[in-house]
Order: structure tokens, then C-alpha cells, then sequence
């Protein structure tokens, strides 16, 4: 720990500077070893806007009634939640782990919300802020136990979702709260240009992490300490810190999501979110191109991941094939995605 | 924590005993012999999971496919026994199903080097979608009185669920300690880079310990079934946690290497008596899953240390 210390110590803000510039050469030598063609090329490095625009198109012309501007409105309402959710879960998975306990958080976060707009009847700012809170104080319970108790992620989170989960339903008894106070409805139902303000919420969320993960200091750490914990130490990032925070920050835009999912059924439930939701947003994510050994991860891909399963589960209502289908259907996009994330990586 | 490992061995043997002495003392019916044999029964699907989880963990995997299978398998047995194929016939195609998942399992982590908790996640909500999707999402039962017999009928005095847990338990018990397979299943949990040096494939041994988890799960959610007399797609959620935290209960490392069948069948019955102690109690099953799932999470912080301690104890370095 000492020498760490000293390391850190000796490492001025100056020399932080220098990792920026080592990374884009780096890229600009890539193009040159990846030998396959330009298209190609372009498509490898692209993935989960391809394949999004695939599906956008497959959809368009084989789906009824898909490319419609009402429809295009529900998959944006229907997306906007899972899309906080998961860039949060992209940040997780840039450091190496996983958050399972994500969807118990969620509705953990629904039923607190509950209690507080309707039974305990605060305005909507303070149950909002109080919300947040709430899911800072969870993550940070899983990022200590993550990063000092030693407890690896994923097992880490699967026991503390399941006490999160064993909280929610303690707490609410089972049941439900319904007919939540008009002012708390508004935070997400506003109608803003024809879409409900909780879009426009996910994409200012959007925008401050893109920011914060591609443009900040933070950023360059987190992705320093994902690709090799043990280098990054050497070079002088806080890795402890770096860790609790981001499972901080995962679940209190979890938090936010089971808020908003709170305000779109008009309901808190303590089963809301759940398993279910952990694996869409992971698929979301993986599919966006975050890699499960840390250190590659990008907020705008992972949203276009939550876009293309919300597109795919959009066909599947639209077609009329069972709904049951979607969780499987799901499974097997997630496989499709980590087998050729792991064959590309194995030819580059 | 220099302890010899039988002393190391015995200590994790005192301490589920101990707390087993210690509640039954304290709680009324819990030492009925009808109580105790209910105990058991009910530990069975636990119990039978917790072998095939045993060398998956000490692999330095997990099985996370559970929660799907305990589902999927029966929910296959179950529509071909109401569709009249005969019992045992069907009962090996729900097995099959369980053996080719779990075999499915173990081809992406040996030859595409994913990570065992996300592939047994992902087969396990697949499975659990397919079993959703086949009946409509809704439970199907009223199965042959043979099928039921498994679940709930017994020899004798003994229940035939115990039986086949204790079956399952010979059996993992013998692979691990009796045949070279079992050693070697311990040294790719061990010291990968010693069983490559041998000439021995890793590979294989990927494939034959997922497909073993895969089989139990698939005999467990017969049994389950059977039990119940019902199939309800979601009946497995409830004992992926269960099987996990015995098998880490039971002393399994999940840094991999260590770990004994029969320990993490005991850690299924310590399981099974927790539950039921806290059902006598009359505490919620909910509070009970904040229980379980932070004594998983404290014993395995408590394990780690040890390891780390005594390693650097070895080291000389301490």
C-alpha cells in the first residue's frame, strides 16, 4: 500500500495528461493492422450502431405497422428507462464486475418512492432527491463489499439483491401503492414535444455521462483501472475509489429508473425491476459492445443496445407472438453478441 | 489459521452442527423426528443441486442456470407425460434437455473463454423464457401417480426424496474422491497451468462439470416437481440462491480448488434447517432471503481472508 502511496504522491497533475495522447496514437496505428476491408472495417468498429440500423431497417420492411411515428414514440417512452439503467451498468462492467442486485434496486427505489409521495405525501423534488439518496447509500454498500471486502461482483450483488429485494417486500408488505400525487406523476409525464419529459430526462442523463465517461479525468481512470487494475494502481489512480463509485452511481440511476417506471405505471411495486430488468440491461449493454473484462464501454453504444432489444421486443408485441418469447428471444441476442465479441477479439 | 486440514475440515463440521444443536434446543418441534425427515426432504432439491454446483465452484465457475432449468426440464418431462408418453421416456428427455444445456454451458466457457456467471445467466433465462413460453406461462400438474410416488412416497419410513439425495451424494462423492476424473477437476480448479503441463485437456473437463450441474439441475427439478405434483415455470428461483449458498456454507471456495460434495450437502441441510427454524418462528421467507443472502456474502468475505492469510503466512511474508 506504501509504495502505491508514494507512487500517487510522486505523480503530478501534470503527467495525467499523458495517457490521452499514448490511447489516440494507438488508434490511429489500428486501422493499419486490421487488414480486412474498408466496409468491413468500419462495420467491426461499429457494431452496435450496425446493428441497430439493421434492425431499424429488417423491421421496416417486414413489420407491420413498425415504421409509424407513433410507434417510434412508444419504443422511445418504453426505452427511456432501461437506457438510464444501463449506463450505469456499462460503467459497472467497464471496471471488470457485474451489478445483479440492479433490478432489486429498482424496486426497492419504486416502493420508497411510493411511500414517500403518497404515505408520507413530500414533494415531488424531495422524494426525488431522497430517491437518489437512497440508491447512493445501496451502491455504495456493493462497491465496498465489491472493493474491500473482496467479495467477488457477482456474487457480491446476487446477495445483496436478494436482501434489497427481501427489504422492498418487507417494507411494502407485498402490496401495492397506487394513485400517486399528481405533482411526483410529473416528473416523468410532462409532455414535451409529443413525448413524455422522463425521455428527455434519460437523454440529459445520457449526455452528462457520455460526457463524464469519454471526456473526463474519471473516465480515463475508470477505463484504465477495467483494462488492468495492477497498471493503473502504478500510474497513480485512486482504484478504490474509482470502484465504490461507480456502483454508487449504477444504482442511483437505477434508483432514478425505478422512479420513473414508478410514475409510467402510476404504481409503486416492490417486485418491479427484478431479474428480469437486470438481464435486459445487461443485454443492453453487451450488446452495445461493453466488454465483460472491464475497460471497453461506451454510454452512446449501450443506449443503441437498450434501443435494439426495445425494437426486437416491439416486433415481437407487434407480430402477436408470445410475449413469454421475448425473455428467451433475449437470451439468445445476448449470446449471439458475447460470441462474436469474443471471436473479434480473438482475431485482432 | 495455520490449522491443519482435517482440523480446518472438522471446524466447518462444528459449526453447522453446533448452530443445529443450538436451535433445536431452542426452538419447539424443530427435533421431531416427523420434523427432522421434513427437513431433509425438503433439503433434497437443495441438497442435489448443491453436488453439481460443488464441482462447477471449485472449477472456479458458478452455475447461474439454475433458477432456469429447475424450471425447463420438468416443464418438458411434464407436457410429454400429459401428452402420454410413458414415464421414464419422457423423464430422460426433461434429464437430456438439462445434460445438453449444461453441456452448452461448459462449450462457451472452454472454447470461447466466457465467463461462467454470464453464459449460465444467459442459459438460464433462456430456458427460463422457453419454459414460460411453453405452457402459455402458466403451471401444468396432474401427472401420473408413479411420478408423483418419486416425490413424495418413501421406503419404508425413509422418504424416496432423501434416497436420491443421498444417492446424488454417493455419487459426487465417489467422482471426486475415488477416480482420476474428480482429481483432475480439482487441479484445474487448483493450478490450471499443472494440469496443462500433464497434457491433459481442460476442455473436457469444462464440459463433463457443467453437464453434471446441468443433469442435477434436471433431476432436482423432477424431484421438485414431483413433490409438488405441479410444474410452475418459475419454481426454480427460489433455490439458485439456496444451492450457491450451500455449497459456500458447506466450505466451497469460490477462488476454486476446494470444496467437498458432502460438505456442501451438510451446507444444504444447514440451509434446509435454517429455513425451516425460521418458518417455525413464523419469520417471512422474504426476511429469510435477507438472511441467506448476507451470511453468502460474509462467509465469503471470511474464506477469502482466511486464503489470503494463510497464503501469505506460506510466503513467509506475514
Amino acid at each position: 500500500m506504501s509504495a502505491r502511496d508514494d507512487i500517487r504522491a510522486n505523480n503530478g497533475p501534470g503527467e495525467r495528461e499523458e495517457p490521452p495522447a499514448e490511447a489516440s496514437t494507438a488508434a490511429q496505428k489500428r486501422p493499419a493492422q486490421i487488414a480486412y476491408g474498408g466496409f468491413l472495417d468500419l462495420v467491426g468498429r461499429n457494431v452496435a450502431p450496425t446493428i441497430f440500423l439493421a434492425l431499424v431497417v429488417l423491421a421496416s420492411l417486414f413489420v407491420k405497422n413498425f415504421a409509424d411515428v407513433d410507434n417510434a414514440a412508444v419504443i422511445l417512452k418504453q426505452s427511456a428507462i432501461p437506457a438510464i439503467a444501463v449506463i450505469g451498468m456499462t460503467m459497472v462492467l467497464m471496471t471488470g464486475g457485474i451489478d445483479l442486485s440492479l433490478g432489486y434496486v429498482v424496486g426497492l427505489a419504486s416502493i420508497a418512492s411510493g411511500i414517500l409521495a403518497n404515505t408520507w405525501a413530500w414533494p415531488a423534488p424531495a422524494v426525488l432527491a431522497a430517491v437518489l439518496a437512497l440508491g447512493l447509500g445501496l451502491g455504495l454498500c456493493n462497491g465496498l463489499i465489491t472493493q474491500f471486502m473482496r467479495v467477488p461482483a457477482f456474487i457480491a450483488t446476487l446477495g445483496t439483491g436478494y436482501v434489497f429485494y427481501g427489504i422492498a417486500q418487507i417494507v411494502s408488505q407485498g402490496s401495492n401503492i397506487n394513485r400517486l400525487p399528481k405533482d411526483f406523476l410529473a416528473i416523468g409525464r410532462t409532455p414535451m414535444f409529443g413525448l413524455p419529459s422522463a425521455v428527455f430526462l434519460a437523454l440529459g442523463v445520457a449526455v452528462v455521462f457520455h460526457v463524464l465517461i469519454s471526456r473526463t479525468i474519471f473516465g480515463r481512470q475508470l477505463e484504465a483501472f477495467g483494462l488492468g487494475a495492477r497498471a493503473a494502481a502504478l500510474s497513480g489512480v485512486p482504484n478504490a475509489r474509482i470502484n465504490v463509485t461507480v456502483y454508487a452511481l449504477c444504482a442511483a440511476l437505477a434508483a432514478l429508473s425505478g422512479l420513473l417506471f414508478t410514475i409510467r405505471v402510476n404504481a409503486a411495486q416492490p417486485n418491479m425491476g427484478g431479474g428480469a430488468f437486470t438481464f435486459e440491461v445487461v443485454t443492453g449493454a453487451i450488446v452495445g459492445g461493453a466488454s465483460l473484462f472491464g475497460g471497453v464501454g461506451s454510454v452512446v453504444n449501450s443506449i443503441l443496445g437498450v434501443l435494439s432489444i426495445k425494437i426486437i421486443e416491439n416486433c415481437i408485441n407487434l407480430m402477436g407472438v408470445n410475449y413469454n418469447l421475448y425473455l428467451a428471444v433475449q437470451g439468445m441476442i445476448i449470446l449471439v453478441a458475447i460470441i462474436f465479441g469474443n471471436l473479434s477479439n480473438r482475431r485482432a | 489459521m495455520n490449522l491443519h486440514p482435517a482440523a480446518r475440515r472438522g471446524l466447518f463440521l462444528f459449526i453447522p452442527v453446533a448452530a443445529f444443536l443450538a436451535l433445536g434446543s431452542q426452538v419447539p418441534h424443530f427435533l421431531d423426528p416427523s420434523n427432522l425427515l421434513n427437513v431433509v426432504r425438503q433439503s433434497s432439491i437443495t441438497g442435489i443441486c448443491a453436488v453439481g454446483m460443488t464441482f462447477v465452484i471449485v472449477i472456479k465457475g458458478i452455475d447461474l442456470s439454475l433458477a432456469g432449468l429447475l424450471a425447463f426440464c420438468p416443464m418438458i418431462s411434464g407436457i410429454l407425460m400429459l401428452a402420454g408418453i410413458d414415464l421414464p421416456a419422457s423423464m430422460a428427455v426433461g434429464m437430456l434437455a438439462g445434460i445438453i444445456l449444461g453441456l452448452f454451458n461448459g462449450l462457451m466457457v472452454s472454447k470461447l473463454a466466457v465467463p461462467a456467471f454470464i453464459t449460465t445467466l444467459v442459459v438460464g433465462q433462456i430456458s427460463q423464457g422457453l419454459a414460460l413460453t411453453m405452457n402459455g406461462g402458466s403451471s401444468i400438474g396432474g401427472f401420473p401417480e408413479r411420478f408423483v410416488f418419486i416425490g413424495n412416497g418413501a421406503l419404508g419410513s425413509v422418504p424416496l426424496s432423501d434416497l436420491l439425495l443421498a444417492a446424488f451424494l454417493a455419487l459426487g462423492f465417489f467422482i471426486q474422491r475415488f477416480t482420476a476424473l474428480g482429481n483432475h477437476i480439482y487441479a484445474l480448479g487448483g493450478n490450471e497451468a499443472v494440469l496443462r503441463q500433464e497434457g491433459l485437456s481442460a476442455a473436457r473437463l469444462q464440459f463433463f462439470v457443467f453437464g453434471f450441474s446441468g443433469f442435477c439441475a434436471a433431476v432436482s427439478g423432477l424431484l421438485l416437481s414431483a413433490q409438488l405434483d405441479t410444474v410452475h415455470p418459475t419454481q426454480g428461483d427460489a433455490y439458485q440462491l439456496d444451492a450457491i449458498a450451500a455449497c459456500i456454507i458447506g466450505g466451497v471456495d469460490l477462488a476454486g480448488g476446494r470444496g467437498s460434495v458432502p460438505m456442501a450437502v451438510v451446507g444444504a441441510l444447514v440451509i434446509g434447517c435454517l429455513r425451516n427454524v425460521l418458518n417455525l418462528l413464523g419469520i417471512h421467507p422474504f426476511m429469510q432471503n435477507v438472511f441467506i443472502g448476507s451470511i453468502i456474502i460474509v462467509i465469503v468475505y471470511l474464506s477469502g481472508t482466511i486464503h489470503r492469510h494463510s497464503e501469505l503466512a506460506t510466503r513467509g511474508t506475514l
